[in-house]
């Protein structure tokens, strides 16, 4: 079995340590972690997390069940895309041309992404989408002199709860 | 009713049953120092290094099924619980480690003795807690105590700042634990009883592990009914020694690196190996790509991190252990396995452990041991060759009688889990087992065993070398000793300077007359037994190597149908020096 990207969703109670306690366990049992985001969710002093881990489906179900153990976790599972909204919001800053900014709204345009700030020198742009999308813009983006980069990681939620 | 932080931590001593902690004081558990002066309830035990509270914490809980529970100051006090706290998390041990940290305001500054010990023990510890709120303290407590001793067991540590010492409170405890994220196992699903009863009785060969996890459950009679009734096999993990009768005919004793060849050589050729509460470690199972070659694996347990975590498992049951046996039971039918059996005892015929005579080897102290005790006595080992041979020789006859390092291995372990088990069933009698080099990593307690008159008898191996370590370097390493040869003090004139009952022994004519010696005195032994310095712990898998790899001792000679048997890898030490 290949390693993949797998979409793991947790629900935390949330103490002084756990965060750390979580990703901690992706290092000390040497899961592959992509990316991870933490946020608030519906219960207060319970926080949504959000990992990308690569691995074979053997390794994606040992990383459940180590993340199942911990106390603070009151449940997780690995979300198929299928059945999921997955989003991340990147910032791309570009500082292009003079003659580029045209050619450079049009892109933003054609993404259905956003500028949301400006100066004569560089552009933020910002996306919401999933990770396929946001990295087809990335690409489309090169040519503008691309000089930061900031993503938040995916964030997932299944379809029906 | 209004209570100070140091009160609550001493109520909830009493409350969750606390009759002894060790401990060592400092400069931020002041207030639950001066606290504790009004509790003569609980026993504090004063140590000589914090290492030793937590290990002597874990050798309590060993012996008694219950939360061990070790107290240290911030700082370093805190990092030197950190190797007993490791210790436990690896062998499932119930304990609660309370440690003081400078004032909440102080922390993140660099204060004088302040270290992040919630962050260093985050890895090491079933959960743990920084306290900085008073009102949460009872709370925290009670969970802590629920958590180590339930589900899976392990080590809590409570960190808390002075200044939460001495705050003020009325949060009462709470009557009844409830985590959502915490589901400690509980009866087992019917169908994955049925399917291992369907696997059982069809077996032509089955073998069981049992592992710790039956003490744990105290499942003892349940796995005894078992093997009864169907007449299978059973072999302990090193941590499940105790957990079935080494006397009954269908003990085969302990499998893995250093296990018995007729339980190890079954479980390669089974068709059926039935885990109880085991975790399948690189120890037990040799290289896992030729693990049971032949087996289907039936897995027990109550953590589902533990199934298909090294090896396949085609079957298992997730439950409390003492209730998954309890069930499948109801389900099983007698049944024989002659042939299976036969072949076994052939095993266990060319294949046995061996006693040289004439010499003065470990093994004859250990076997000694054994007979002088019956069995009877509850042992303690440090780690290393005098640990493989303890638990080849030394026939326990009650469970909880066996404390041992299996998981991480820890040197210096033996004496004080010793004394820990010692203080908590004061009518048995104590042994340590242990190394020249493990006692000098924790020897100091010999002032702590003299204060408390805690009478441990320390059966002590002196060879002159860090004997495991030596026997690999002969094995892997071309017989380059490297770091390998350990000097000692006069230990007759250590334990005169402790006021310790010292004996020596380097003859097999005194053995006897020695252990009787130690056993009838009251009050701490120290017992140095000068053996053979170059001796092997035989059985052997090398590492990396699969359990039919077998390295057999080189003074058994093997049978002509040794030869002719064909059927493993089995070798003799010669094979792997080359």
């Amino acid at each position: 079995m290949s390693a993949k990207h797998h979409t793991i969703t947790a629900l935390v109670q949330n103490e002084a340590g756990t965060i750390n306690r979580l990703v901690s366990l992706f290092r000390r049992r040497g899961f592959s972690l992509a990316s991870f985001n933490a946020g608030d969710c519906e219960d207060p002093g319970f926080s949504r997390l959000t990992f990308i881990v690569d691995g074979d489906d053997a390794t994606i179900s040992q990383c459940l069940k180590q993340l199942d153990k911990l106390i603070d976790v009151v449940e997780c599972e690995d979300l198929p895309k299928e059945s999921s909204v997955q989003r991340e919001l990147a910032l791309i800053r570009v500082e292009p041309t003079e003659d580029q900014r045209q050619s450079l709204y049009n892109i933003v345009n054609e993404f259905i992404a956003r500028t949301p700030r400006s100066t004569p020198t560089c552009v933020v742009v910002e996306q919401v989408a999933d990770v396929y999308d946001i990295e087809r813009l990335i690409e489309a983006l090169r040519p503008f002199n691309i000089t930061e980069i900031v993503r938040t990681g995916v964030v997932a939620m299944k379809v029906e709860g | 009713m209004n209570r100070s932080g140091a009160k609550i931590v001493m109520e909830a001593l009493v409350r969750e049953g606390v009759d002894t902690i060790f401990g060592y004081p400092g400069g931020v558990v002041l207030p639950l120092y001066d606290e504790m002066l009004n509790w003569p309830q609980v026993r504090h035990v004063l140590v000589r290094h914090e290492q030793c509270a937590a290990h002597m914490a874990d050798g309590y809980a060993r012996a008694t099924g219950k939360v061990g529970v070790c107290l240290a100051t911030s700082g370093p006090g805190a990092t030197n619980l950190v190797t007993g706290i490791a210790t436990a998390i690896m062998d499932g041990i119930p304990m609660v480690a309370i440690t003081g940290n400078v004032n909440s305001w102080a922390i993140g500054k660099d204060a004088f003795q302040e270290t992040d010990i919630q962050g260093i023990t985050i890895p090491i510890t079933k959960h743990n807690y920084l306290v900085t709120d008073i009102n949460e303290l009872p709370q925290v407590l009670a969970e802590a105590f629920y958590l180590a001793n339930s589900g899976r067991k392990g080590p809590v540590l409570v960190d808390i700042p002075k200044d939460v010492f001495t705050a003020m409170s009325e949060a009462p405890f709470p009557d009844t634990i409830v985590r959502r994220g915490y589901k400690p196992a509980g009866a087992p699903a019917r169908a994955e009883i049925e399917v291992a009863a369907r696997l059982i009785s069809e077996a032509q060969r089955p073998v069981i592990i049992a592992g710790a996890g039956i003490l744990h459950a105290q499942a003892m009679a349940e796995l005894l009914y078992l093997a009864e009734t169907t007449k299978i096999p059973v072999i302990n993990s090193l941590l499940g020694l105790g957990s079935f009768p080494r006397d009954h005919e269908l003990s085969l004793g302990m499998m893995g690196m250093h296990g018995e060849a007729a339980g190890t050589l079954a479980v390669q050729e089974a068709d059926l190996v039935i885990g109880l509460g085991n975790r399948f470690d690189d120890r037990l199972t040799g290289n896992t790509g030729g693990f049971a070659p032949k087996a289907k694996i039936l897995h027990f347990d109550l953590d589902p991190s533990e199934i298909g975590k090294t090896v396949n498992p085609v079957a298992w049951v997730l439950g409390d252990l003492k209730l998954s046996l309890g069930e499948l039971n109801k389900l099983i039918q007698p049944s024989e396995h002659p042939a299976w059996m036969a072949q076994i005892r052939v095993w266990q015929t060319q294949f046995p452990l061996i006693v040289p005579e004439g010499r003065f080897p470990t093994r004859t102290v250990l076997k000694g041991l054994n007979d002088v005790t019956h069995g009877n006595a509850i042992v303690a080992t440090d780690v290393g060759q005098h640990q493989m041979w303890t638990a080849q020789f030394y026939k326990m006859k009650k469970p909880m009688s066996w404390l041992s390092s299996g998981g991480l291995g820890t040197m210096g372990y033996g004496f004080p889990a010793a004394m820990g088990a010692k203080f908590a069933r004061p009518d048995e009698e104590v042994w340590a087992v242990v190394g020249d080099g493990g006692f000098q990593m924790t020897l100091q307690e010999l002032q702590t065993a003299v204060e408390y008159n805690c009478n441990v008898k320390i059966c002590l191996i002196n060879n002159g070398f860090l004997g495991m370590v030596r026997q690999w370097q002969e094995l892997f390493y071309d017989n380059r000793h490297s770091h390998v040869a350990m000097g000692s003090p006069d230990f007759c004139k250590l334990a005169d300077a402790y006021g310790v009952k010292f004996f020596r022994c380097s003859r097999l004519e005194d053995l006897e007359a020695t252990l009787k010696g130690a056993s009838d005195h009251v009050g701490p032994v120290l017992c140095e037994f000068v053996v053979e310095m170059e001796e092997n712990v035989f059985p052997m898998v090398g590492p990396g190597a699969t359990n039919s790899a077998l390295v057999m001792d080189p003074d058994l000679i093997p049978s002509e149908e040794a030869h002719q048997l064909g059927a493993f890898e089995t070798t003799h030490a010669g094979a792997v020096k080359s």
